[in-house]
C-alpha cells in the first residue's frame, strides 16, 4: 500500500567538520507529488538528498523513504540522479541503462529493450549503441536520467536535474517529469533554477543556510510577497508620485509600487480625482523568483550561512 | 543477504566484462609470456656467464715429475665421485711458493687453490671461499699417498646406479611440496589481487560511485568488485593451467614433476585444496587491498600505497614459508591461524597432513575474515570517503585519507 507521504524527514542534522551542512530540516513529501527542494548554492539541498537516501548517515533526526526508515531498503523502488553526473564511459548508452536498472533489481534483458524504447522516446534512437564517452555531456546525462528511471520507480529523487542541459532538452526533462508524475511515481528535486520550479512543483521546500526556511504550494510562496502594481498615468505622470506609496519607482512611462493592504481601489479613486487618469494599470503577484530572493535574503539576514 | 549477492553479481559481470572486453587484457593474459621470454633470455645470459666462469676456474698442483702422473691419475680417479674445477701440474721449481703466488695471480685465469710441497705434508693456498676446491687438493695427494702404501687397487667397484621411488614420501619431501604450495599460490596472488589496491579510483573519478552507494550497499559494491576481479584472475589462471596442462598431455614426461608430488593428503584433493586457497588468499588480500586503495584520494596515492601492500604481502609469504618449513611449530601453527597468512600455511599443510577437517575449518575461518574485512572495508569508505556519521570509523577513514 502505498504510503501517503513517501518521503518524510524529522529534524535532520549534519554536520561536516566544524560546519553545519544540514540544521534540523523537516520534509514530508506527498505521495504522487512534484515536490521540490530550492535554495542557493551551498544551502544543504544535496546533503539532505542524500541523507534521505541513506547515502550518508544524518548525525541526529529521523527519515523514511516509502515507509522504511532505512532507506537502503527501499531503494529497489526509488530512482536517484545525483548532482555529479556519472557513468561508465566504456559502455553503451543502452547497457548503461540497464546496469543502472540492475543495480535496482531490473533483469539485465528486461532493462536493456526498456532502455532503447525510453531512448528512442527521447529523441536518442540513434545512439542506442553508442558508447558513453562518444556521446555529448548532455546526450549522456539523460541516459543517466533514464537510468534513473527504467525500473519504473515509485519515488524519483533528481539533484540539480536541469543543470547542464540545453533548453531543448530542458523542455524533455520537464516534460519526462510530468509524465513520471502522471504515472503515479512522487518526484522529489532539488534546483536554484526558479522557473523550473515555478512550472513544475507542485509543492516546494525553500532550504537556505542548512535550514527550511518555508514548505507550501508556489502560490503559496508567491503569497508570502504583497501584490505589485504597474501604473501608468494619462497626465502629469511626476506629480502621481505624490500620491502613490512610498515605494513607488519610476518605470518608464508609469510607475512601480506595492499595493497596499487595503487594497488598490482608494488609491486609484485619489489618482482619477487628482486628474492623473489611468493610461495602464497592471496588479500582479510576484513570481517565485522574488519569493525566493526575499526569503533566502531573510535567511542571510538573519544570520544563516546561506 | 541475497539482494546483497544479487547487487554484487551486477557490478561484478560489469567489471569482470569492462576488464575482459579491452585490448589490454590480452596483454595482460599474454604477460606470462613475456616474463618467460625474458626469464629465459636472462638465464640463458647468466648461464652462459656462469659456465664462462666456471671454464675460467683451475685448481693448480706444484709437482715433481716424478709425482705427477700419479697425481693425474688420482684427480681423474676421483671424478668419479664428484666434480672439481680442472687440474693443472705444473713442473716444480726452486722456489714453489712464488710460482704458486704467481699461478694464483695469473690474469685471466682463475686458479681456486694451488698445492705444493712434499705430497706428506702439503701446503695448499686458496681463495677464502674455495675451501672444497681446496680438499679435493688434500684428497689427491692422499689417494696418492694410499696407492703407494697399498699397491694400485685391483678391482673398482662398479656400481649400477637404480634410483628407487620411495613407498612413502619423505618429511624433505613433503616439506618442498608445501613449499611449492605456498610458493604458487604466493605469486599467482602477487600478481593477481594488487590490481584491487586501483579497483575504486575508476568510480571515484567518474563521480559512478554515487550511483552506488545509493542504488546498493557498499558491502555489496566491494565484494562485487573483489569478485568481478577475482573472475579475470580465474579466467587468467584457467588459460595458462589449460595450456600447460595440454602441453604435459601431449608432451610425455613433461607432467613428470608434478606427478613427483607426493602431499600426504593426495594429489588431487591437494590440487583442489590450492585452487580453494588461492581463492581465498585472493579475497582477503584483494579486500584488503580494495579497502585501503578505495581510501585513497588520488592517483598518486594509490600508487604510494603499492609498497606498503607489497609488503604486506611479501610478509604473508615469510610467515607461511616458515609454516611449510616448521609446521609442528608455534610460528607454522599462528601462520596457520593468522587470516592473512593461513591460505599460504593452509596450503602447505596438505603436503604432510592428511587429514581434511582442519582444511574446511580454515576454509570457513578465511571465508569470516574475508566478510570481515569487507565490512570494515565499506564502513571506513562510508565514514572517510562519502563523509557520512561519525564515531570510530569516521576518524580513522578521514585520517587515511
Amino acid at each position: 500500500m502505498p504510503s501517503e507521504f513517501p518521503v518524510q524527514a524529522d529534524n535532520l542534522v549534519k554536520t561536516f567538520g566544524k560546519a553545519r551542512a544540514v540544521n534540523g530540516v523537516s520534509l514530508a513529501v506527498p505521495q504522487g507529488m512534484i515536490y521540490g527542494v530550492l535554495g542557493p548554492n551551498g544551502a544543504g539541498k544535496t546533503t539532505t538528498l542524500r541523507m534521505l537516501l541513506g547515502i550518508i548517515d544524518p548525525d541526529s533526526g529521523t527519515r523514511s523513504l516509502l515507509g522504511h526508515s532505512k532507506p537502503r531498503d527501499a531503494s529497489d523502488r526509488v530512482g536517484y540522479l545525483p548532482e555529479e553526473r556519472g557513468l561508465y564511459p566504456n559502455m553503451t548508452a543502452r547497457d548503461a541503462i540497464a546496469f543502472m536498472g540492475a543495480l535496482r533489481g531490473l533483469d539485465w534483458k528486461t532493462g536493456q529493450t526498456r532502455g532503447a524504447v525510453m531512448m528512442e522516446a527521447a529523441g536518442l534512437g540513434h545512439a542506442v549503441t553508442r558508447k558513453i564517452k562518444q556521446m555529448s555531456k548532455g546526450m549522456a546525462q539523460l541516459v543517466q536520467l533514464l537510468g534513473s528511471l527504467v525500473h519504473q520507480p515509485e519515488l524519483i529523487v533528481l539533484d540539480e536535474p536541469f543543470s547542464g542541459l540545453d533548453p531543448i532538452n530542458q523542455q524533455h526533462l520537464e516534460a519526462l517529469v510530468r509524465s513520471e508524475r502522471d504515472r503515479g511515481a512522487t518526484i522529489l528535486f532539488s534546483t536554484h533554477v526558479m522557473s523550473h520550479a515555478e512550472r513544475l512543483c507542485d509543492r516546494l521546500a525553500i532550504i537556505a543556510g542548512g535550514e527550511r526556511r518555508f514548505e507550501g504550494t508556489v502560490a503559496e510562496a508567491r503569497g508570502t510577497l504583497p501584490l505589485r502594481a504597474h501604473y501608468v498615468p494619462c497626465a502629469r505622470a511626476e506629480e502621481a508620485g505624490a500620491l502613490l506609496p512610498a515605494d513607488a519607482v519610476r518605470d518608464g512611462d508609469g510607475w512601480l509600487f506595492t499595493v497596499p493592504n487595503a487594497g488598490p481601489e482608494g488609491l486609484v479613486t485619489r489618482l482619477i480625482g487628482a486628474g492623473h487618469g489611468i493610461a495602464g494599470l497592471t496588479i500582479e503577484r510576484p513570481g517565485l523568483h522574488e519569493a525566493f530572493v526575499r526569503i533566502v535574503g531573510e535567511a542571510r539576514a538573519q544570520g544563516g550561512t546561506a | 543477504m541475497t539482494r546483497i549477492f544479487r547487487q554484487g553479481a551486477v557490478i561484478a559481470r560489469r567489471d569482470f566484462l569492462a576488464v575482459v572486453k579491452t585490448p589490454t587484457f590480452l596483454l595482460f593474459l599474454l604477460a606470462p609470456v613475456f616474463m618467460l621470454l625474458f626469464g629465459w633470455l636472462g638465464g640463458s645470459g647468466a648461464s652462459q656467464v656462469a659456465e664462462g666462469a666456471s671454464n675460467l676456474s683451475r685448481i693448480a698442483i706444484i709437482a715433481t715429475e716424478r709425482d705427477a702422473d700419479a697425481l693425474r691419475t688420482a684427480d681423474q680417479r676421483m671424478r668419479d665421485y664428484g666434480d672439481a674445477p680442472r687440474l693443472m701440474i705444473v713442473a716444480a721449481g726452486p722456489d714453489p711458493m712464488a710460482e704458486a703466488k704467481s699461478l694464483l695471480e695469473t690474469p685471466g685465469t682463475d686458479y681456486l687453490a694451488v698445492m705444493f710441497g712434499p705430497l706428506e705434508e702439503p701446503v695448499i693456498q686458496h681463495e677464502q671461499s674455495a675451501v672444497k676446491a681446496a680438499q679435493w687438493l688434500q684428497g689427491v695427494a692422499d689417494q696418492v699417498l694410499l696407492s703407494r702404501r697399498r699397491g694400485p687397487p685391483d678391482t673398482l667397484s662398479r656400481p649400477a646406479y637404480q634410483p628407487l621411488k620411495a613407498q612413502r614420501a619423505g618429511v624433505g619431501m613433503q616439506r618442498q611440496t608445501g613449499y611449492v604450495a605456498v610458493v604458487t599460490v604466493f605469486m599467482l596472488t602477487l600478481l593477481l589481487a594488487g590490481q584491487a589496491v586501483g579497483m575504486l579510483a575508476e568510480e571515484k573519478s567518474n563521480k559512478v560511485i554515487e550511483i552506488l552507494a545509493a542504488a546498493v550497499p557498499l558491502e555489496a559494491v566491494f565484494l562485487g568488485k573483489l569478485v568481478g576481479m577475482f573472475g579475470v584472475a580465474l579466467l587468467f589462471v584457467a588459460f595458462w593451467s589449460g595450456l600447460l596442462g595440454g602441453i604435459m598431455l601431449l608432451v610425455p614426461g613433461s607432467g613428470a614433476e608434478l606427478a613427483a608430488l607426493e602431499p600426504a593428503i593426495g594429489l588431487p584433493t591437494f590440487l583442489i585444496l590450492g585452487a580453494l586457497y588461492f581463492t581465498m588468499a585472493y579475497m582477503l588480500l584483494g579486500a584488503v587491498f580494495l579497502g585501503i586503495g578505495g581510501l585513497a584520494a588520488t592517483v598518486r596515492d594509490i600508487q604510494m600505497l603499492s609498497f606498503p601492500v607489497t609488503i604486506l604481502q611479501m610478509a604473508m609469504f615469510g610467515l607461511a614459508t616458515v609454516a611449510a618449513g616448521q609446521p609442528q611449530t608455534a610460528l607454522g601453527r599462528f601462520a596457520e591461524i593468522f587470516p592473512l597468512s593461513s591460505p599460504y600455511a593452509m596450503a602447505a599443510r596438505g603436503a604432510h597432513d592428511p587429514s581434511l577437517t582442519p582444511h574446511l575449518l580454515a576454509l570457513g575461518w578465511q571465508a569470516i575474515w574475508v566478510a570481515i574485512i569487507i565490512w570494515v572495508a565499506a564502513r571506513l569508505f562510508r565514514h572517510g570517503v562519502l563523509r557520512s556519521g561519525g564515531g570510530l570509523f569516521a576518524m580513522i577513514g578521514r585520517k587515511a585519507r
